[in-house]
């Protein structure tokens, strides 16, 4: 194995919008940089990366990124780069989308982005709540918590992003937590490296909103309970809840090769042209 | 030079017209009266390079398009009523990063799921005002088969060159007519790309220009840019300072009004000494056409005044057809969207009636010059 | 002769549709311009169905019906559902087995044994043939070369010697009842 060249941040970074928009704490920080640092050790150009974000705090994200960035529409950005990604196969896309932008509103992209399989990187920053618009519950909102709109604690059950989108058919589903960043940085390059669309769910906190209102501690203590927090055993037996993961596995969960949709059009575009010729 | 006149249905022309204009992008949903637009790019975009792709939904397909349209790919997608409907959240997005796109809506009956295989004229207002906050935007209204093919074309050069979303707006009736149309040659059918930028030091993507249309950037090839739907300044990072902010949703709507001499088009028939001007598109012009026709033979002075470009709205066209006209008529096939612009521009200056379908029928000939004449007597 | 509209009417599945876009292309080849639209359903077989013909010398004003100069009825529907629509003096043919009872009026109006013909050449789907070939004997509009031609462009290969004889066949048919 070669050495990994030296990383700085800088280089990947607009840094004439410093300061950013993330509150102190957020994990979305620690998130972008396991991005770029897997960017980096896979040698991608700046140039032939194409960033498409969708809208919440993870939508904001992207514009900090010295790349080709599209801060799309709310829970479109897999949409978006689905077109983006056909019209131009040179480019190495990845969408940057949280748990409201991706399984709420952009549920239905999610599948069919899954089902599709076109070479695209999804990563799905999950922290359990809407950030933007002050707290609200979102689809991954662990149980009994409280958020602006769950005043007695939430009483829906949660999604497993990574169970849906294997069973929509993505070919590499993947989950970690910011608290292991070179993890975290190493399951986005096999992401990324996929061909086919890779899907990863990067378990994120909000310590100012979602933190605060739950009295989870400051952000040193939600990263270290990122895994503990995020088992569903809080809201009853498991057993009676199959949909549920019983504890959040990390790393690569599951890894498919399949047609790449994008490959198998061209090359049946081909054929139909050389035949008329 | 004569052109083969060939056979085509209204739907065909306008898939065949998008591709010769330079379409390789089509992103759509299925949607009665106006799958055989996507059917017909699903056959003809792999032969030419260019890429088909049925999406999830109609939000879907209008997003596809446009990201397809950030890579540098012309695209096009189509629907009718409910679809765009759903299409509207983006088609602002389209007007706000000034992404160039063709959206071909095939009217049919509503509100709602409404008539489907019915022609209506319902969508004039939504395709001008559906997406919400102001916004620029063209709206083309054909009325034959000849014209779905050229106002295709024309749809693609003008969202080029304005990095606008164009509506191609028909109806059911036109949608499924075959008539035999001149196919232009195909250079003549190219749209020119919108302007690209070259890289250089201090780029600004959305600095004002000469023609306030600013070149666009084609990713992968040195400019690196930030594309939001937020208000932005013209480096394309967002903005809530009032004067860029000001300046910014300005300059969007000046680019529409500066390049009006290019953009309006109309067609006036007769109305030089009409007393009264009938004022319709697409098929219900049609019927207006032959209404007149039969008037003039009974000596009564009728014209017809018909807007290719629906928004803007030709305005400067509509007040010299009308200079002379005792009365306007704006026969319709919804319950009066296009006589609020006409008696805007009118201004009281001279009486304005409508007449109005609404039951999944055309207006025939007949009914029109019926309420002409009915109107006649009152002079 | 100015603007002729003529309709081809009867049930979903009688191939009514196929029959006016072979009369378009015919039409198109004597030099005249026409506009072809059809009833526009969500479902495709049985049931009135009808696909309509507006010619004219130059570009169609209005593409659609406004009175029938013309109607081919090829059963008893579609005569009922589109009698109301053909002018004094038109010319109505209709099948003379399957129309008991043809649209009352001053119509110049003919009873032709188009079914009976077509099983003779080879199947009775071809009734919508035989049909325009009579229409265009009788009417002088449309020689049959160019009815021929027309077949041979919009006919599936495996059909089209079967629909060159109907034609053929209601072109003398036609002949004879003119």
């Amino acid at each position: 194995m070669t050495e990994p060249l030296a990383f700085d941040i800088r280089e990947y970074l607009r840094l004439e919008l410093m300061p950013h928009f993330m509150c102190p704490g957020c994990g979305h920080g620690i998130a972008l940089r396991a991005l770029l640092w897997a960017v980096h050790e896979l040698g991608i150009a700046k140039d032939k990366l194409a960033v498409v974000s969708g809208i919440g705090c993870s939508g904001r994200v992207g514009a900090y990124i010295d790349a080709n960035t599209y801060h799309t529409t709310h829970g479109r950005p897999l949409a978006f780069a689905t077109g983006l990604a056909l019209a131009r196969p040179d480019l190495k896309v990845v969408v940057i989308t949280g748990d409201g932008d991706c399984l709420a509103i952009g549920g239905n992209h999610l599948l069919h982005a899954c089902r599709r399989n076109l070479d695209l990187t999804c990563l799905m920053f999950n922290n359990e709540v809407y950030g933007m618009t002050g707290g609200q519950v979102s689809p991954t909102t662990s149980a009994t918590r409280l958020t602006t709109t769950t005043p007695t604690g939430n009483a829906e059950p949660v999604f497993d992003a990574c169970r849906i989108a294997e069973a929509a058919g993505a070919s590499f589903v993947g989950r970690e937590v910011t608290r292991q960043v070179p993890a975290l940085k190493n399951l986005i390059k096999s992401a990324m490296s996929h061909v086919g669309f890779s899907f990863v769910e990067v378990i994120s906190d909000c310590t100012e909103i979602y933190g605060r209102k739950n009295d989870l501690g400051e952000a040193p203590e939600m990263i270290l309970h990122q895994k503990a927090d995020m088992r569903p055993e809080a809201f009853g037996n498991v057993a009676d809840q199959p949909f549920r993961p019983n504890r959040l596995t990390t790393g690569i969960l599951s890894q498919h090769d399949l047609p790449e949709y994008g490959e198998t059009y061209r090359a049946r575009a081909a054929l139909l042209r050389s035949g008329e010729k | 030079m004569t052109t083969e006149l060939q056979p085509l249905h209204g739907n065909q022309a306008c898939a065949l017209a998008a591709v010769a204009a330079g379409c390789r992008f089509f992103a759509g949903y299925p949607i009665t009266p106006s799958s055989e637009i996507a059917e017909h790019m699903s056959h003809e975009l792999p032969r030419v390079g260019g890429v088909f792709v049925q999406m999830e939904d109609e939000i879907g397909s209008l997003a596809a398009c446009i990201g397809a349209s950030f890579g540098g790919a012309k695209a096009m997608t189509a629907t009718s009523g409910p679809g765009f409907s759903l299409m509207q959240e983006n088609l602002g997005y389209a007007a706000m990063t000034e992404t160039p796109c063709v959206i071909v809506n095939v009217m049919r009956g509503g509100p709602s799921t409404g008539m489907p295989t019915r022609p209506a004229q319902g969508d004039l207002m939504q395709a001008r005002w559906g997406t919400h906050g102001d916004h620029p935007i063209i709206v083309l209204t054909p009325a034959s088969v000849q014209e779905i093919y050229t106002e295709t074309t024309r749809a693609f050069a003008l969202s080029e060159r304005f990095r606008v979303p164009v509506v191609v707006l028909y109806d059911q009736v036109v949608a499924q007519l075959l008539e035999s149309i001149e196919v232009p040659p195909a250079e003549q059918s190219v749209a020119a790309d919108r302007p690209w930028a070259a890289a250089g030091n201090g780029f600004q993507p959305y600095a004002e220009t000469e023609s306030l249309v600013p070149p666009m950037v084609r990713p992968g090839e040195g400019l690196r840019v930030h594309t939001t739907g937020l208000t932005h300044a013209p480096t394309g990072f967002p903005t809530q300072a009032p004067p860029v902010a000001d300046r910014a949703l300005k300059r969007l709507l000046e680019k529409i009004e500066k390049h009006r001499d290019v953009i309006d088009k109309s067609d006036a028939y007769r109305c030089e000494d009409a007393e009264i001007v009938i004022v319709a598109c697409g098929i219900t012009a049609r019927a207006a056409r032959r209404a007149v026709a039969t008037l003039r033979e009974e000596g009564v002075k009728a014209g017809l005044f018909r807007p290719l470009t629906m928004w803007p709205f030709p305005e400067r066209a509509f007040r010299a057809a009308t200079a002379n006209a005792r009365r306007v008529l704006v026969p319709e096939l919804n319950a009066g969207q296009l006589i609020l612009e006409v008696e805007r521009l009118t201004a009281g200056r001279r009486p304005v009636a409508g007449l109005n379908r609404v039951d999944g029928e055309p207006l025939a000939p007949r009914q029109i010059s019926d309420r002409v004449k009915e109107l006649a007597r009152h002079d | 002769m100015s603007r002729l509209e003529i309709r081809l009417a009867g049930s979903g599945g009688q191939g009514l549709i196929t029959g006016a876009r072979i009369l378009f292309e015919a039409f198109s080849m004597e030099g005249r311009r026409a506009a072809q639209s059809q009833s526009y359903e969500p479902t495709s077989r049985g049931g009135f169905c009808y696909s309509d013909l507006i010619l004219a010398d130059d570009a169609t004003d209005y593409p659609l019906v406004t009175g029938l100069d013309v109607l081919i009825a090829l059963d008893q529907t579609g005569a009922d559902r589109s009698a109301a629509m053909v002018k004094p003096g038109a010319t109505v043919l209709y099948d003379e087995r399957l129309v008991t009872a043809p649209p009352a009026g001053e119509f110049n109006a003919h009873a032709l044994p188009l079914n009976a013909h077509a099983v003779s050449a080879g199947s009775a789907r071809g009734a919508n043939i035989v049909a325009l070939g009579a229409y265009a004997a009788m009417s002088g509009t449309c020689r049959l070369e160019s009815l021929e031609e027309a077949i041979r462009r919009e006919t599936p290969e495996r059909f089209v010697a079967m629909n060159l004889e109907a034609a053929r066949a209601g072109f003398r048919l036609g002949k004879e009842r003119s």
